[in-house]
């Protein structure tokens, strides 16, 4: 353990300040999502590590992002990418010490990045003190940590995530000769969160790290804190009661952290987990996700707006989180049958690419690598209420490599540029945490960021643009969404409004060009501004407003009434 | 010379709307308020059954309704699944509403819907009446499917009917255009059918709408079309038809008219093809087979046999420019029979059919004169049939049927010879 001064009460006042000066920080974020194992070797030893992340931040200052989110780095045996943590108040060795995580941190504060980090709380790894000791007898203390049972019969209606390595919830522990209980891996037990003790141990873990300064919380799989018999063991009210607790804590003692919730549930479901303003800040969108890729495939605008329009209202206060790819599978667990067998003969049509109910893609492959179409995706993405992730890479469109495993795929080194391991690390090749992405079309030497550097018109430079269009005005961020339905179904145009300001968003969802009229008579009178460019276009008038639109176009216009 | 416009600036604009197409579902209407809502609403559910990836529109073409038909198809919704979660559809179902003048036209009607076809690029289309009350989802399935799946380009509907339904079909349309143009579609003149795309352009393209004798039956002229232009034919089973209410249905005259008028004119514009044709060939058929009803059906044997001998005698004179010698003595002598005796056999039954043919080819008096006086003699044929399958099952109906197929096949040569021998 690392002897540090006792910051609590400077972190306080520091934590006061940013609520006075940004309370809602995190509905204005822009997040940028990276494992430190993937972004860059400092030390050679192959595998990413915080002071090679420091390096980076000028790069990601420079691209424009304000919050950073990283992936699981506490030691674990990284069987299941970290999210099998051993030890929840340290850092793995490979990635480097608690001092370098805290000197990663303040420099990211000092260029304005926050810093959001996991809460895997619904399990541990089995290799954690804590289950090695309620293993150890059924008399120990920590014993009632975790769920047992003498028999696998219990909550026989929860279903299993994990369909492809997973045949039960309960495995069998030959220490203390019981089954303990995993909604994930067999080797992830799930903690007893009904025992009070291990409420006060996870609230201690993160009241250690908001001490250090991280600016937020993702808490990992959420719905599945509590396991009631006679229930599908999700959302139950228990659950929120808990979440509910740990909000009220976090404001009192740390106001202006944020807690994301992973909760891959329909948006009614997700929507209790905002309470009333009093559990999550931010919750995953994941059902609008596959429907963005579906929508473009179909050319057709109804899975988007269909999903949103059954999106609930939620608190003031609280926002939903959307992205486009993330270091999981793109997720097919909240989609119909119908939609799930659509995306997998679109977008999977090697078994390879498939894993779990999902898909183990990055998005430029899946869209071919055509720009219009990775352009498009993130135009929506950066417009459509909610706030944004983009996952590290596919800001120059990096590729993957399905053959790697898991998900291990999407999970390949940073390619910075067309040197030796990708300009990730001096390490021998062959001691990389992963093989970089090398074919022809992915392969560091095309795709990399010095390359992309060097032109106005890269993805990246087209990235650095669309971040800071988004960020000049927080009507993205903050606003309402009005779909406006022109009779062409092929383009997706919405209206978003926050206070006395308007943002009309056009979207051609389709390979070829496309005429639409809109019916903009709300807005009579204002002239549309295009966010790009700056160029005015015709005032709307008594008419129907008419545009026409390139395969794959999009307009941002700011609607002014001049 | 200016061109005929026949699609409305607004039609256009919803078309320019949906864009291109992979399934099209028209419904030609006129004053179907009180059905028309189910219609929509089995249309839009064989979408997302069957069709759920493919791009999809309804299209209604309407005559000039005044009961609301149009507002009806515009505002009709399936209720939401309690669940309200995923998606009905994955795509956008479109609905496009044009009325395309200011009284019925069946020409008009079907015109309009493979114009939209063609400009829509629809690759498979269907035809549904609103009028049927006991439409499935699995009738519109079962329309297209054979032309998105197996690449049929028609399809004619295979029902389930009262023996006694259907009669003109069974005892007319279906033998004559077996035997002529050698493939057997058992429903000519349909309310429902199916047809590709490629279909859709070739009949839209052929310069026949104004013609006076289809405008009446153009399914008619749109089946052969397809036989004589050598597109793929099929049959599909659809279910139980139910007949339309005695208010929609066209009196025996009227329909002898509409449907012989449209057959005898495909005959003279076909003639190169049909000529030609030696041997019938199966037209392939999906599903179960067509069946029997049994629900009551009064029909008056008695009544009908007494118009049969007063036509014959009424129209001696006519019939005897129309008729061979032999013929006109033959059926003179069934007419002089008693009502239990009198029997228009099925080899009469084709020379006479085969003479009128000939004679509306030779046009030896006015075509519409000739038609109206094959009622009678229909009425005869019909009184035969009623007298000789009073008690048949399906399989002897079905024997009968194509028993009465082989005595026109047989006597096509005869065809050939009155057709061709100078008027």
């Amino acid at each position: 353990m690392s002897t540090v001064p006792n910051p609590e009460p400077l972190r306080k006042e520091i934590g006061k300040l940013a609520v006075q000066a940004q309370p809602l920080w995190y509905k204005d974020a822009i997040i940028y999502q990276l494992h430190v194992r993937t972004f860059c070797d400092s030390n050679n030893d192959g595998i990413g590590d915080f002071t090679g992340l420091l390096q980076k931040l000028d790069y990601l200052q420079e691209l424009g992002i304000n919050t950073l989110w990283l992936l699981p780095f506490f030691p674990s045996p990284l069987r299941d990418d970290g999210y099998d943590i051993a030890d929840y108040t340290s850092v793995h060795p490979n990635y480097g010490t608690l001092d370098e995580f805290r000197a990663f941190l303040n420099a990211a504060h000092a260029r304005g990045i926050r810093i959001i980090i996991e809460l895997v709380a619904n399990h541990t790894s089995d290799q954690h003190p804590w289950f090695q000791e309620a293993r150890s007898s059924t008399d120990n203390p920590k014993r009632d940590w975790y769920v047992w049972s003498d028999t696998d019969d219990k909550y026989k209606q929860v279903r299993i995530i994990f369909i492809d390595t997973e045949l039960s919830n309960w495995a069998w522990d030959p220490v203390s000769k019981s089954y303990y209980w995993h909604r994930f891996f067999s080797h992830q037990p799930d903690l007893n969160w009904d025992n009070p003790a291990v409420f006060q141990a996870m609230w201690a873990v993160m009241k250690f790290w908001l001490d250090i300064g991280v600016d937020g919380f993702r808490l990992d799989a959420i719905p599945y804190l509590i396991e009631r018999e006679g229930t599908n063991g999700e959302n139950l009210p228990e659950t929120h009661a808990i979440l509910r607790e740990i909000r009220r804590l976090l404001d009192k003692e740390y106001p202006g952290k944020m807690l994301l919730a992973e909760a891959n549930q329909w948006p009614a479901d997700v929507r209790a987990y905002f309470g009333d303003g009093d559990e999550f800040h931010m919750a995953f969108h994941f059902p609008l996700m596959p429907r963005m890729f579906m929508a473009v495939r179909l050319e057709d605008r109804k899975p988007i707006i269909e999903i949103l329009e059954q999106t609930p209202q939620i608190p003031e206060s609280c926002q939903w989180c959307i992205f486009l790819r993330n270091h999981d599978e793109l997720t097919l667990e909240m989609v119909t049958d119908i939609e799930r067998d659509y995306m997998y003969d679109e977008y999977a049509k090697d078994k390879q690419m498939r894993i779990n109910l999902g898909i183990r893609r990055r998005l430029a492959p899946m869209m071919e690598n055509d720009r219009r179409r990775i352009e498009l995706l993130t135009g929506m993405l950066m417009s459509m209420p909610g706030t944004p992730i983009i996952y590290y890479g596919d800001e120059i469109g990096m590729g993957d490599n399905v053959y790697l495993g898991d998900r291990n795929g999407v999970r390949t080194p940073m390619q910075w540029n067309g040197g030796w391991n990708a300009g990730f690390s001096g390490a021998d090749p062959e001691r990389l945490y992963s093989a970089v992405i090398s074919n022809p079309v992915y392969g560091y030497a095309a795709i990399n960021v010095e390359s992309q550097r060097r032109s106005q018109h890269s993805l990246l430079a087209w990235m650095k643009q669309i971040i800071h269009v988004r960020d000049s005005t927080t009507i993205f961020s903050r606003g309402t969404i009005e779909f406006l339905r022109p009779s062409n179904h092929r383009v997706l145009a919405y209206v978003r409004c926050y206070e006395d300001k308007q943002v009309l968003v056009v979207n051609n969802l389709s390979s070829t060009a496309q005429a639409v009229e809109l019916n903009l008579q709300d807005y009579k009178g204002s002239i549309p501004i295009e966010m790009f460019g700056g160029n005015l276009f015709p005032r709307i008038g008594d008419a129907s407003y008419l545009l026409t639109l390139a395969p794959y176009q999009f307009f941002w216009f700011r609607l002014r009434r001049i | 010379m200016v061109e005929e416009i026949l699609l409305a600036d607004d039609f256009v604009r919803q078309l320019i709307s949906v864009g291109e197409v992979d399934i099209l579902v028209g419904i030609p209407s006129f004053n179907n308020a009180a059905t028309i809502g189910q219609t929509v609403l089995a249309v839009e559910q064989s979408f997302q059954q069957g069709f759920a990836r493919e791009r999809v529109v309804l299209v209604n073409v309407d005559g000039g309704s005044g009961d609301g038909t149009r507002e009806v198809v515009m505002n009709t919704r399936a209720e939401k699944s309690s669940s309200g979660r995923g998606l009905t559809s994955l795509r956008t179902e479109q609905r496009v509403v044009t009325q395309y003048g200011n009284a019925p036209s069946a020409s008009l009607a079907m015109r309009t819907i493979l114009a939209a076809a063609d400009l829509l690029r629809a690759k498979a289309c269907a035809v549904i009446s609103p009028a049927t009350s006991n439409l499935t989802t699995a009738w519109i399935t079962n329309l297209l499917e054979p032309v998105y799946r197996d690449k049929f380009d028609y399809v004619a509907p295979l029902y389930n009917r009262h023996k006694y339904d259907g009669l003109l079909s069974r005892n007319l349309l279906y033998p004559m255009s077996r035997s002529v143009f050698g493939q057997g579609i058992r429903e000519l003149h349909p309310s429902e059918l199916g047809f590709s795309g490629r279909l859709a352009g070739h009949c839209l393209a052929q310069n026949v709408w104004n013609q006076e004798d289809i405008q009446d039956a153009p399914e008619i002229w749109m089946a052969l079309t397809a036989i004589s232009s050598d597109f793929k034919c099929c049959q599909a089973f659809l279910g139980t038809k139910e007949r339309a209410s005695a208010g929609t249905a066209p009196d025996i005259v009227t329909a002898v008219r509409q449907n012989v008028g449209s057959l005898f004119w495909c005959l003279d514009a076909e003639e190169d093809f049909w000529m030609q044709r030696a041997k019938p060939e199966a037209v392939p058929s999906f599903g179960s087979e067509s069946d029997l009803t049994s629900e009551p059906m009064n029909l008056n044997r008695q009544r009908i046999f007494e118009l049969f001998r007063s036509g014959v005698q009424d129209l001696a004179p006519i019939l005897q420019t129309i008729l061979a010698t032999e013929t006109m003595a033959e059926i003179q002598s069934v007419a002089g029979q008693s009502e239990e005796k009198g029997r228009l056999s099925g080899d009469l039954w084709a020379r006479t059919l085969f003479d009128f043919a000939a004679s509306h080819h030779h046009a030896v008096l006015n075509r519409d004169h000739l038609i109206q006086a094959l009622v009678p003699l229909y009425r005869g044929r019909i009184h035969s049939f009623l007298v000789e399958h009073q008690d048949s099952n399906a399989e002897q109906m079905e024997a009968d049927t194509e028993n009465l197929c082989v005595q026109f096949e047989k006597q096509k040569p005869y065809l050939v010879e009155r057709w061709q021998a100078k008027a």
